[in-house]
């Protein structure tokens, strides 16, 4: 990271709090897919290109994730902000594993944080059951707004650890380059595992398998081309 | 701003209360209340039994819930029994989940971020950020628009409505473009990275991914790909400081 300095942090922090309620709350305007949350980070940190490497790295992680029904999915969006902002500032070949590690340390613990705050909406609700049973409207409203407030505070928090960490990982972590390198290697070689994972797994053996072959075949002409 | 557009915007944070007992219920509710309003001056009673009705449990894709909303909406202007109004509701949350899943998380989804990928591969990155975002809210903008408006219009006869609808058909559509477009991204998305740094390095993350892959389908919900992930790196670290 750059420096951890008001004019960054702030930015940050708000954006990590977008971000966290993008994700289930409102408005699910896909800014929370770590591909946005990752690029823009980046850019508040000064360094864009740090934070589209992040960001399509946990992209590949993201894409393993169905989020139907109660399934229960790591948040991807305030840790991808965060690994972005530690990850700025370095060459990437360097900083990417470091930031990964620490992304997806906070992704599960965002995760965990969006069963607390369930379980807290659910409470909420169970305390305002005679006013839901009456049918008062400003019953529903409270509610709403409320668990709106628990998921930003979710967010807000989940996005200041996270800086906090980032800010200690940059002042203490010794890591020699060859570690660095190899920590990159691994967080790289683990989100293609994730991509490739979840397109196999979403594709069946029907039509869109056929699909996904044709599409593997044009990538690795991209790949051979670009 | 009327009682529609209100309860459109409001379907936008279906979602804000979700919790294990009511799932989107809370949400179904806050969004109903504009649509229930005119309820209120014609037969109050019946207005105070809607509420309660619209704020019971329900499940389903956030981006379909509009048509169930419209439906229950209707129906309870129509002074349909307020037992048939919960049966529909219930009814109404699977087929909508499954839908909702198929089109938008399984399809939609996949397959804008796998062409958004190709598309920062190839160095065209805030267009392919940008044209994601553009593309996928449009469609969510005019399927909440369309949700509403047909649950409105159909009230109970919405399930014949969603049959005979386009949803059906873009499934079918979306699904082999997101097989595509994840099919392309994985290896452009691979040689982005790769490229640069030396042949062992590139075999070594190919040896990651593949471990990765078999390893996470064995052992299935208990190793996740985060797991391995972390489980990789810790194993690197400690290899590393002793030595090998």
């Amino acid at each position: 990271m750059t420096e951890f300095s008001p004019h960054i942090v702030v930015p940050l922090l708000v954006w990590g709090t977008l971000v966290g309620l993008d994700l289930v709350s409102v408005p699910q305007a896909m800014i929370s897919r770590p591909l946005v949350a990752g690029t823009v980070a980046g850019w508040l940190a000064g360094d864009m290109e740090a934070g589209v490497r992040i960001g399509v790295l946990f992209e590949l992680f993201a894409l393993d994730v169905l989020p139907v029904g109660a399934v229960r999915y790591p948040d991807y969006g305030p840790a991808t902000v965060v690994a972005a902002a530690l990850a700025a500032g370095t060459p990437w070949e360097l900083s990417l594993g470091v930031s990964a590690a620490l992304g997806l340390v906070l992704a599960v613990l965002g995760g965990l944080s969006l069963q607390v705050v369930r379980r807290w909406n659910a409470r909420a609700i169970q305390r305002k059951a005679a006013a839901l049973s009456a049918g008062e409207s400003s019953a529903i409203r409270r509610l709403q707004y409320g668990g709106l407030l628990r998921d930003a505070v979710r967010g807000f928090i989940l996005t200041l650890l996270g800086l906090v960490l980032a800010s200690t990982i940059t002042e203490s972590l010794l890591v020699d380059r060859r570690t660095a390198v190899a920590l990159t290697l691994v967080a790289i070689g683990a989100a293609l595992s994730a991509g490739a994972s979840a397109a196999f797994r979403s594709s069946g053996r029907g039509d869109r398998l056929k699909w996904l072959v044709g599409g593997l075949v044009v990538g690795t002409l991209i790949a051979v081309l670009a | 701003m009327n009682g529609r557009l209100r309860a459109m915007l409001r379907l936008f944070a279906v979602q804000g209360t979700w919790n294990y007992e009511r799932m989107l219920g809370v949400g179904m509710g806050y969004a109903a209340e504009p649509l229930l309003e005119d309820l209120k001056a014609v037969d109050p009673v019946r207005h105070g039994e809607a509420v309660v009705r619209s704020s019971e449990f329900f499940n389903c894709n956030p981006n379909l819930a509009g048509l169930a909303l419209g439906a229950t909406a209707r129906a309870e202007y129509e002074a349909v029994p307020g037992a048939q109004i919960v049966r529909l509701r219930t009814a109404l949350c699977s087929p909508l989940g499954a839908l909702g899943d198929e089109l938008f998380w399984a399809g939609l989804v996949p397959a804008l971020v796998g062409f958004a990928l190709v598309g920062v591969v190839l160095g065209v990155r805030w267009l392919a950020i940008v044209g994601f975002l553009v593309i996928y809210n449009a469609i969510r903008l005019w399927t909440s628009y369309w949700s509403l408006r047909t649950g409105m219009e159909t009230g109970m006869r919405v399930g014949a409505a969603i049959g005979s609808s386009w949803l059906p058909r873009a499934i079918e559509r979306v699904g082999p473009a997101a097989g595509f477009a994840l099919g392309a991204s994985i290896p452009a998305v691979a040689a982005w990275y790769l490229t640069g740094f030396g042949w062992a390095a590139v075999v070594g993350a190919s040896g990651v991914a593949v471990s990765g892959i078999a390893l996470t389908r064995w052992f299935g919900p208990t190793l996740t790909t985060v797991r391995f992930a972390l489980l990789a790196m810790i194993l690197l670290l400690l290899f590393g400081r002793i030595g090998l």
